[in-house]
Order: C-alpha cells, then sequence, then structure tokens
C-alpha cells in the first residue's frame, strides 16, 4: 500500500513538472509571437495611413496587443485595407460587398482570401489517482476541427476525437466523429444545419472545451444524466431572435434502449451516428437567453422512442435541462438541473434480464443537479490567471424504479469536486482537483480521486 | 498598466476627433457612440445594435475566453485578443441605412457557427430599416 503511494505520489511530481515546465514554455513563446505581430501591424498601419478615401461606410481598426507601447497603437481608417493586412487576417471573407447608396456606392473588390478552410483543436492530459486504485496517466482526448467555408452562407465544421489515444479491440481507446455538418446561414433568425450534431443539452455538451470548465474531469451529471459529449445524426433549425434570445431545434438518432445501465442511465444508449436506427426519430431543442454581458440562461430537450432493438416493447426517453451561468467580477457561479423520464423500463428490464444483462435494472426516472463557484485570485490584469472552485454535485441514477424493481443504493450518488486552474494563457490551463464522490449504500464505497490535468485549445 | 491602456485609447480617440475635422474625406458632423461589446464562446453581447443613419459607432470589444473574430460579412475582419490582452475597436460609420450582420471569424470551438450579430442602421423614419436603396451588406 506505502509502495503504491509512494508510486504514486512520484508519478503526480513528475506530471506535475513536465505541465509546468510545458506551460512556462508555452507562454513565453505565446508573448514573443505577439511581439512580432504587434510590430508588423505597427508598420503596416503607419505606411499606410495617407491612403484614405472619401465616402462610403468604413470599418477601421485600433490594433490593440499586449506588449504594445503608446506608439505601436495604431489606426487605420480607410474603406480599403491594404492587401497586405488582409493577408493573413481574413479567414472566411469571399464576395463582394453588395448595395448602392452613399453608404456603398461601389462594388468593392473581394477581400483576398488566405484560406476557407481553418484547423483548430484542443487536447486533454490526465493523471487520475483513485481511492484504491494504481494511479493512472491518460492522453483522454486529442481532437481536431476542421471547418471549410465554401461562402459566407455555407460552411462545413466538423470535429474529430481520439478519446484515450489508443483504439483497438483491447483498448479503452475511441475514435469518434463528435460533428460534422454543413450549416446554411440564411438570416440571422433562420439557419439550417444538417450532419452529425452536438445534442444542445446544458452547458458543457456544446461548450467543452477544457479551459472553458474547471476540474480536470466533467461534472458527474454532465457524465452520467447528460452522456455528453452527446451526438448523433440529424438535422434542423437553430438562430437569434432580438436581443439574445436563442433557438436551436433538430430532428436525430434517437437512443437505443438494450444500451442503457442502472449505473450511467441512458449513456450508452447513443447510436453516435453510425448506421444508427431511425426507425423512430428523436426531437431535441434549446432555448438560451444570452443577452446580458456574463449572464446565460437555458433549457434544453430530447424526446423519443429508444425500443426498435425489442419492438414488442413500447419505450421512450424523455430529457429536461435547465442551467445558467453568472459571472461578475471575478466571481462565477454555475448551476445544472437535468430529469430523464423513462417510459417501458419495467417491460425493458425483464426482456433484458432473459436476453444479455441478468442484472438489468434500469430506472424510470433518473435526475441530477450541480452547484459551483469559482474565484480568480490573481489581479486583473495579470499575465497569468489561476482560479479556485468548488462543485457540489447530486446524481442518482435510480431515482424512481419501474413496479417490482428496487432501487441499488450504490448509483444514488453525490460529489464535492474542490481545486484550481491555472492558466499560462487564456488557451491553456494547468488543472488540480480533489473529488469526494458518496453514495447511499451501506455496502459498496465510491472512491474519491486526486486528478491533475493540462489542457489546452489552439 | 491599465491606466496606460486607456490613455493610449483616449490618445487615440482625440487624435480620430481632430483627423474628422482636419483629414478628407471624413465627416465631421456626426454623432457618436460608444459601445463595450463582450466576444465569448459563442456569442457576442450585446449581439444587436441599432443605430440611425448618420452615427459612428465605436465598438470595443473584449473577449472572455479565447482569440475571436469580429467580421462584418462582406466587409472588414479584425482579431480580438484574448482575455486580459486587451481590446480590439472597430470604427463603424453607419451612412446607409440597412442591415450589417457581422460574426466571429477565428474558429472558436463547437458552437462557433452560432456566434454572430447585426448592426441596424435605421433610417429617419421609425421602424424604416430600408429606404428602398438595397443598402447594406445584407440580402435577408
Amino acid at each position: 500500500m506505502s509502495r503504491n503511494r509512494a508510486a504514486s505520489r512520484a508519478s503526480l511530481q513528475c506530471f506535475t513538472g513536465l505541465c509546468l515546465a510545458l506551460s512556462l514554455t508555452a507562454s513565453t513563446a505565446t508573448a514573443q509571437s505577439q511581439v512580432i505581430t504587434a510590430d508588423d501591424e505597427r508598420l503596416d498601419a503607419v505606411n499606410r495611413l495617407t491612403r484614405w478615401a472619401a465616402g462610403g461606410w468604413r470599418l477601421g481598426y485600433v490594433g490593440s496587443l499586449p506588449g504594445v507601447t503608446t506608439s505601436g497603437v495604431a489606426r487605420l481608417w480607410m474603406p480599403e485595407m491594404p492587401a497586405a493586412m488582409r493577408l493573413g487576417r481574413v479567414v472566411a471573407a469571399t464576395g463582394a460587398r453588395r448595395g448602392t447608396g452613399q453608404g456603398a456606392s461601389q462594388t468593392v473588390e473581394a477581400d483576398q482570401v488566405v484560406s476557407n478552410t481553418s484547423l483548430s483543436g484542443y487536447m486533454d492530459f490526465h493523471f487520475n489517482n483513485r481511492e484504491h486504485e494504481d494511479p493512472v496517466i491518460d492522453f483522454h482526448r486529442f481532437v481536431l476541427l476542421f471547418t471549410h467555408s465554401f461562402s459566407d452562407r455555407v460552411r462545413f465544421v466538423s470535429e474529430l476525437e481520439l478519446e484515450h489515444s489508443l483504439v483497438g479491440p483491447e483498448d479503452e481507446g475511441e475514435l469518434e466523429l463528435e460533428q460534422a455538418y454543413i450549416d446554411f446561414l440564411l438570416t440571422r433568425e433562420l439557419n439550417f444545419r444538417a450532419g452529425m450534431l452536438l445534442v444542445p443539452m446544458g452547458i458543457i455538451n456544446e461548450r467543452h472545451e477544457p479551459p472553458v470548465f474547471h476540474g480536470v474531469e466533467r461534472p458527474f451529471v454532465d457524465d452520467v444524466i447528460v452522456p455528453s459529449t452527446w451526438f448523433d445524426a440529424g438535422a434542423g433549425v437553430h438562430g437569434e431572435i432580438g436581443q439574445g434570445l436563442r433557438y436551436r431545434t433538430y430532428v436525430m438518432a434517437p437512443l437505443d434502449a438494450s444500451g442503457f445501465t442502472a449505473e450511467e442511465g441512458i449513456r450508452d444508449g447513443r447510436q453516435k451516428g453510425a448506421e444508427a436506427n431511425v426507425r423512430n426519430i428523436a426531437t431535441t431543442g434549446r432555448v438560451e437567453y444570452v443577452g446580458l454581458p456574463g449572464f446565460w440562461a437555458g433549457a434544453s430537450f430530447w424526446r423519443g422512442k429508444t425500443g426498435f432493438a425489442f419492438p414488442r416493447i413500447e419505450s421512450q426517453a424523455t430529457v429536461g435541462e435547465v442551467d445558467a451561468r453568472y459571472r461578475v467580477g471575478e466571481l462565477e457561479a454555475r448551476a445544472q438541473y437535468a430529469h430523464v423520464w423513462l417510459d417501458g423500463m419495467g417491460e425493458l428490464n425483464r426482456a433484458l434480464r432473459l436476453a444479455t444483462q441478468p442484472g438489468a435494472n434500469i430506472a424510470r426516472q433518473i435526475r441530477g443537479f450541480y452547484l459551483e463557484a469559482s474565484y480568480f485570485v490573481l489581479p486583473n490584469p495579470a499575465p497569468r490567471e489561476a482560479a479556485v472552485f468548488v462543485r457540489y454535485e447530486n446524481f442518482d441514477t435510480q431515482y424512481r424504479m419501474p413496479a417490482g424493481f428496487q432501487r441499488l443504493q450504490q448509483f444514488d450518488r453525490d460529489a464535492w469536486v474542490f481545486g484550481f486552474s491555472y492558466y499560462p494563457d487564456p488557451d491553456v490551463v494547468l488543472k488540480l482537483d480533489y473529488s469526494v464522490v458518496r453514495n447511499q449504500s451501506d455496502v459498496i464505497d465510491e472512491p474519491s480521486s486526486l486528478n491533475v490535468g493540462l489542457g489546452w485549445w489552439f | 498598466m491599465r491606466s496606460i491602456g486607456h490613455g493610449v485609447m483616449m490618445t487615440v480617440l482625440l487624435m480620430d476627433t481632430l483627423g474628422a475635422v482636419i483629414w478628407p474625406g471624413t465627416v465631421a458632423a456626426q454623432e457618436r457612440q460608444v459601445v463595450d461589446m463582450v466576444a465569448e464562446r459563442f456569442t457576442f453581447t450585446p449581439s444587436r445594435l441599432e443605430v440611425p443613419v448618420g452615427t459612428t459607432v465605436e465598438i470595443h470589444i473584449r473577449s472572455e475566453d479565447t482569440n475571436h473574430g469580429f467580421h462584418l460579412v462582406n466587409g472588414r475582419n479584425v482579431i480580438v485578443p484574448k482575455r486580459r490582452q486587451g481590446e480590439a475597436v472597430v470604427v463603424f460609420e453607419a451612412e446607409a441605412v440597412g442591415v450589417y450582420q457581422f460574426e466571429c471569424s477565428k474558429l472558436c470551438g463547437a458552437g462557433h457557427n452560432f456566434m454572430k450579430g447585426e448592426i441596424i442602421v435605421t433610417g429617419p423614419d421609425d421602424g424604416d430599416n430600408d429606404d428602398g436603396t438595397g443598402a447594406g451588406n445584407d440580402d435577408s
């Protein structure tokens, strides 16, 4: 036991040292490249300030980047951005500006396009030390996002994810196409989307880059109740109405009830767009309000039949969810509640027990919630950031049982997660947390864990 | 550091004011509005601005997370620095009635395509956003 602990301590020290070294190297390199960029911009702008022209609506630009001195702030004030400025700036602008009248009386030559294709990605590198187990180091996620703009109106977005680094019949790893869709951007109020889509559910599922949430692992509620990353094939519409009221609604491939479990609810029922059975379809949607700085609130739903693997069983899943985030100064709070109603689980449990799962004990309702508070402790402005956080989670995948089935108390769980996030750059985060997980069982323990993670986005 | 940044911005604004008077091709008598805008995965707040024609809108955009882009559709494009690393200032002269859409032009995450907004330039008549000229960069 003590040897195990010593090995764990040594692994943790190595991992933390490596992470810190990588973080410092990355932040130094970033700072240097920004100074070079600012200098180039300054020269570019000063050399072209005489090229003003009259008339037309104009978009000026004041460069303002870290490390730029007062004399380095340059102002561009010209209808046409010089070609040299456009290079490296324009990501996906094509076509000519349309219109007449004084404001836009001339057809403007199309912006030079450097590339209509973009590459981004994020990574998640974890050290997990769970009670009573050997510690593990896991390259949890390696994700690449490719996008291509056919035009301003027609765009392709994709997200390809490698989980646990190695895919094979004996390995934990998964290679998943989490997003691959075409957006037809019609108006601000109405747009059309089709392909592999993220289910618009909760805080994390559509917003899951490592620097945007605290804790090495995603919240338990966003794993067990809302099975993020929840994605499937589908199509639908999305848009924004008024000042910050957004919606999206899709039809999607349904969940497969034969994958439901007592421990993880609907998680293994995701078809993930792999020859997904669509004898029935599911509908999902979300409305959210994002009209005030620092405040987000949303509500989501999912509804669809799930019993195609057992045609004689009428089963259906309905998921409802509400969430909110609020940030004031250096303090941020988050809250989320999700509830799942599953119809036909009594019959399904009996069928599964006869078929593949002798212990099938799926609930007819599951639910979970969490509350989180975080505080940025370094003064603003500061070259780097650090935040402390605490989160309470309560999640129960045996909340209400079908007639004739008993609750398994070990799956009525709650957790306290606390730790800190250190940002050498806003897109790079070193995380450390400790999770204390408990359940209602008198017999089965839920292990607590110490976790260290390094995540980044580019 | 912050006060230096503010000083810089004030200097720039002062230069701009002088420029509007001295430099040819500028409109000296325009009304100026300053708008603070927050860019964050995956929204601009506020995402909708409505201004009367003839207004000069100065939009100060700061990010709450990563780099974003502010791209006026069929128009210019600027990069918004990362959180705590400054702000981008966009100056928009509303000289023609119309609806001008803007969007994030720097891929910023899974919901990047949701990140958009619009500037509505209204005419002298309330509620009339289209004077029949077809002005603007949006045909929606």
